[in-house]
């Protein structure tokens, strides 16, 4: 070697660096026509590269030496050797940078692309249960009343006999009263049938004027079936204040009916009879679902049956020792497992007491 | 009840359409079920109200068609064309229970040609669903659906004694009725007798024997008023439903007897033939009582906000029967007619004129602002809990409150000792389902099983109820609204088949944690405990931040497992939430971040199995070292090379000053001391 020119000592380093270069040099051309590359060997030849590099550009590199030799050069040339080694060494490092910087875009996809995840898989999160569509539906009702004033009261499930009927103005020999519809304890007391308990409770507990809704449990003698049950929730609203009238009632059911079920909803009073209210009515919504043309929830009539309502009896306002000539009230119950039913069109409300989980992570 | 147009147009000159009357009649009160086309004629199906015994009658329909139309109803008149001899002169009538039955008037008939009823008849029968018998029978029928009075036809011959005697059944008496049913009778019944035997239930249905047959000559036509309360008893007893006890069950109308009873002659004689006689026997013990109600003229805007001016309330009351009784405007005053067993005060006749002005005329506004709104006490919390259980993989169940009666679970600490307290149903639905729940448990493991019969091994649910104990007997059982909470299967991931592992009490645990935490209380205690239900080594008591045992957690027994056929670990808690909610609320105080850092050290101590991270922690406190701010479970380890009665528990202490940085030897110090401590406490060995 040490014999070799100087100029012959660069193109021999030049030729070291091209012989090894030769396998990297298709880096030089378009990234994407490095088809039959992979990521781990595209890897090997960016160290490989990042090797040759060292070795052949570096400071300890047989060019570099080459620059050293400079003195061995006449030195009329030089200069002209100077830009031959500085030209040479200036193509190999765009060759190589090149090769690199084509490698290192291939990498960089490579990589990518074999990181890349599917996003359409499930988010990581523990499943979630649910509340039951009867809470669904009392929590939204409550929030609509006391929105609207009221207070939202509860009582005993087991009741006397004043509070289940008595006091509500039902008669000793109403059929509601027997052993066919209400169920009795065997100390003869009587699991409420309708939370109108409540009323009376709150009214002797607040006395005139209240406003308050009893949502909960009740009980009826029915055999289960896929429109019964022997226990179902119910929510009576009681609003007793001087000067009330039905007016108000008709006002109070069509603002609670526009906020469950849409503000077009259209709500229809139709008299009708039940003891603790008088004037009583029945109150029907346009069906949800038609809209009043007609289809199966509404059995073709455009309207929906949904609850009773009235004017407190003057009996059961003495009951509780509020005089009916100062004061009035109206009074309104409805189901909630109905209510349940229509929103959901469910075809057997037994399912509401099986706790299927199936049919529970239906509704949230 | 069926009501034929036809018909109701003979009696009201009605001009609505089949159609229109369905809109109008539902909008005065008598819903309808449905109309529909039927032999040229069109049925009507009323749905009455129970309180509206004259509706179930065409005359009674047509009083409100007529109000509606502001026409007339047409009665049926009436005039018997020969007549003979008194009732009196061939048999006659003895009330002995006259509170079960306050009128009671016979009639007779003599010489009817008993056939098939005209064909008109039989159409008009056919048409409100009834089935045509022969004529005298059908007569009776016929008048009962057109006024509203049941009567009974006895073919008289048959009548032992040829009287009738009415008095309440002999304990065990027999009696054929009609349907060929033989009733064995009780001496609260009341019965139509002859000289002898029962011949009738009264107010129910007539006795086979004496039947109208092909062969009758003579006929008693039975017109009566019975007790309502005695009918509807006698009908539940023997489970009967007629169309004569439907009427009177709900009160018939006692002055409107005879009324029915002549139109009911006047016809037999005309398709029957015959010749009646010129009169009832009438024995009518007790009167009635004719009612008169007061309105005043501000008591319908009161109470409906509607006016009505004086004339159209004149209308619509005289249109329904009643009678206006003094000249005075206000109050009016008005005689009930004796067929409205519903009206007896003043606010009945406010719905009687707002029902016929139309409730759709009255206006629709909120009542005046005056109240501001509130939730229950506990609500919030209640919500609180639910959505955190929810967030924990919990669903909400609900149970039937009555169940199985129940003796395998231990009930909560608040009802301790009263496992045997369960109210009992008197009459239950569900035969097996007699007793009020004392605990919410067993329901939910029911609906665990149910998810199991369905294929479903990874269940968590949940449930908020009330249960119950009768604490003293002959008072009303105590009402607790508790929680319960049941677990098993493994802890399943949103969208994905499989969940990553099994729970265990600790997913349980850390669930009601979360939710008291969610709800704002302070945190909840748990204890070693046993119970019944529930595993030994696997059971804790819950008290709540105040100290008080409100509940038990753990797995569920074995043998209680067992019977449930789960062959998966169960995991069970259940507390008193009344109490949990009158417990202390968390108590919130704020403390400036620490200033100076703090140096963690953890330490690794081989403990006894049966030392609880609970003592390990007290054993720390009791130290009472002051810059020892926390200590935490790092975790524990059992088994490997470690001896079966031994675990490895590895703690985190937290050292750190309020008013410097500590010096290692500081630090060094104080972790010495709980080391030593901890080390002598538990005979521990340092790892």
């Amino acid at each position: 070697m040490t014999n070799q020119s100087p100029e012959q000592q660069v193109e021999s380093a030049i030729k070291a660096f091209e012989q090894e270069f030769e396998r990297f040099s298709h880096f030089t051309g378009d990234p994407s026509t490095f088809s039959a590359l992979n990521l781990e060997t595209a890897i090997a030849d960016e160290r490989a590269l990042s090797d040759l590099r060292t070795r052949h550009l570096g400071k300890k590199s047989a060019l570099a030496a080459t620059k050293k030799l400079i003195g061995r050069v006449a030195p009329e040339d030089r200069a002209g050797f100077g830009q031959l080694v500085q030209a040479n060494e200036a193509r190999l490092v765009q060759s190589l940078d090149q090769a690199e910087q084509n490698l290192k875009t291939f990498i960089e996809t490579a990589r990518t692309a074999r990181e890349s995840i599917d996003v359409t898989m499930p988010g990581r999160r523990p499943r979630s249960g649910h509340r039951h569509p009867i809470t669904l539906l009392r929590e939204r009702l409550e929030d609509v009343f006391v929105a609207l004033g009221y207070a939202i009261e509860d009582d005993r499930e087991i009741e006397t006999d004043f509070y289940n009927f008595s006091a509500l103005n039902i008669p000793e020999n109403h059929p509601a009263r027997g052993w066919q519809d209400t169920f009795y304890t065997t100390d003869g007391f009587a699991l409420r049938s309708q939370t109108s308990t409540v009323q009376i409770h709150a009214m002797q507990r607040r006395g005139a004027p209240v406003r308050m809704i009893a949502p909960g449990r009740v009980f009826r003698r029915d055999t289960p079936d896929p429109t019964h049950n022997p226990m179902f929730f119910q929510v009576e609203g009681l609003c007793v204040d001087r000067g009330i009238t039905m007016a108000h009632l008709k006002g109070t059911v069509a603002e609670f009916l526009r906020r469950m079920f849409g503000p077009d909803t259209v709500t229809r009073f139709r008299p009708s009879y039940f003891p603790f209210t008088e004037p009583s009515a029945e109150f029907d919504f346009s069906c949800f679902k038609c809209k009043g043309s007609g289809c199966r929830i509404c059995k073709n009539s455009g309207w929906i049956e949904l609850g009773g309502s009235g004017m407190v009896h003057p009996n059961v306002l003495r009951a509780v020792g509020v005089d009916p000539q100062e004061y009035s009230g109206f009074a309104f119950g409805l189901g909630i497992d109905r209510m349940c039913a229509l929103m959901y069109e469910l075809d057997d409300i037994r399912l509401l007491f099986e706790n299927d989980v199936r049919f529970l992570e239906k509704f949230e | 009840m069926f009501i034929s147009y036809e018909w109701l147009k003979e009696l009201t000159d009605t001009k609505l359409t089949p159609a229109e009357l369905r809109d109008r009649l539902t909008m005065v009160g008598l819903a309808i079920d449905a109309v529909e086309e039927h032999n040229g004629d069109a049925v009507i199906d009323v749905e009455v109200p129970s309180n509206r015994p004259d509706c179930l009658s065409h005359v009674g329909i047509a009083r409100e068609v007529s109000v509606i139309e502001k026409g007339h109803v047409r009665l049926p008149e009436s005039e018997v064309p020969k007549t003979d001899g008194r009732a009196a002169d061939f048999t006659s009538v003895e009330i002995i229970d006259s509170d079960l039955c306050p009128r009671y008037a016979a009639r007779l008939v003599r010489g009817v040609k008993i056939g098939p009823s005209p064909d008109w008849l039989v159409k008009r029968l056919e048409t409100i669903g009834q089935r045509p018998i022969n004529n005298v029978a059908d007569i009776t029928n016929y008048v009962l659906h057109e006024l509203g009075q049941p009567l009974h036809a006895f073919d008289f011959d048959k009548l032992g004694g040829r009287r009738i005697v009415v008095r309440r059944a002999n304990d065990g008496e027999k009696l054929k009725t009609l349907d060929g049913v033989e009733r064995t009778l009780t001496n609260d019944m009341l019965v139509i007798a002859d000289a002898e035997k029962a011949v009738a239930l009264a107010g129910i249905m007539g006795g086979e024997d004496s039947e109208i047959s092909n062969h009758t000559t003579d006929v008693l036509i039975e017109s009566a008023y019975f007790a309502p309360q005695s009918v509807r008893q006698t009908a539940r007893k023997l489970a009967m439903d007629t169309e004569a006890s439907r009427r009177f069950e709900r009160g018939a109308d006692p002055e409107g007897a005879l009324r029915a009873q002549q139109r009911c002659v006047e016809l037999i004689c005309e398709l029957a033939g015959g010749v009646a006689t010129e009169d009832a026997i009438d024995v009518y013990p007790q009167p009635f009582s004719e009612r008169i109600v007061s309105l005043h003229s501000g008591r319908i805007p009161a109470l409906t906000s509607l006016s009505v001016e004086t004339g159209e309330i004149v209308r619509i009351l005289t249109g329904l029967g009643f009678e206006r009784i003094s000249e005075s405007d206000d109050p009016m005053k008005f005689k009930v007619p004796s067929w409205r067993v519903d009206v007896e005060q003043e606010e009945d006749l406010v719905e009687e004129v707002a029902r016929h002005t139309g409730y759709e005329k009255i206006g629709s506004e909120l009542p005046p602002s005056s109240h501001s709104g509130e939730y229950q006490p506990g609500e919030m919390q209640q919500r609180s809990l639910r959505r955190a259980l929810n967030a924990f993989g919990y669903d909400e169940a609900i149970n039937f409150s009555f169940i199985p009666q129940e003796s395998r679970f231990d009930l909560i600490p608040t009802l301790a000792g009263h496992e045997n307290d369960q109210p009992q149903l008197a009459n239950p639905i569900i035969e097996e389902a007699a007793w009020m729940r004392s605990t919410l448990l067993p329901g939910l493991l029911a609906s665990l099983r149910h998810n199991f019969n369905h294929g479903i091994r990874d269940v968590r649910l949940f449930e908020i109820g009330r249960i119950f104990s009768t604490s003293k007997a002959g008072e009303l059982p105590d009402e607790i609204l508790a929680l319960g909470v049941v677990a098993t299967g493994s802890a399943l991931e949103e969208d994905r088949a499989q969940g990553e592992r099994e729970l265990d009490f600790f997913d349980l645990k850390g669930a009601l944690e979360t939710a008291v935490d969610w709800m704002n209380m302070s945190a909840l205690r748990f204890t070693p405990s046993s119970a019944r239900h529930l595993r030994a080594g696997q059971t804790a008591l819950i008290s709540s931040g105040d100290g008080k045992a409100i509940g038990t957690i753990g797995r569920l027994a074995e043998n209680l497992a067992a019977s449930y056929k789960f062959r998966q670990p169960v995991y069970v808690l259940e507390l008193d939430l009344g109490a949990l909610l009158s417990g202390p609320a968390k108590a919130i105080q704020y403390s400036p971040l620490p200033r100076y850092p703090s140096v963690t050290r953890d330490i690794s101590l081989l403990v006894n199995r049966n030392v609880s991270l609970d003592e390990i922690f007290a054993a720390v406190d009791n130290q009472h070292v002051a810059d020892c701010r926390s200590v935490k479970l790092v975790g524990t380890f059992e088994g490997g090379n470690i001896e079966s009665s031994k675990r490895s528990v590895t703690l985190r202490l937290e050292y750190r000053s309020d008013d410097r940085t500590l010096r290692d030897e500081e630090v060094e110090e104080s972790h010495s001391r709980v080391t030593a401590a901890l080390l002598e406490t538990f005979a521990a060995e340092q790892r």
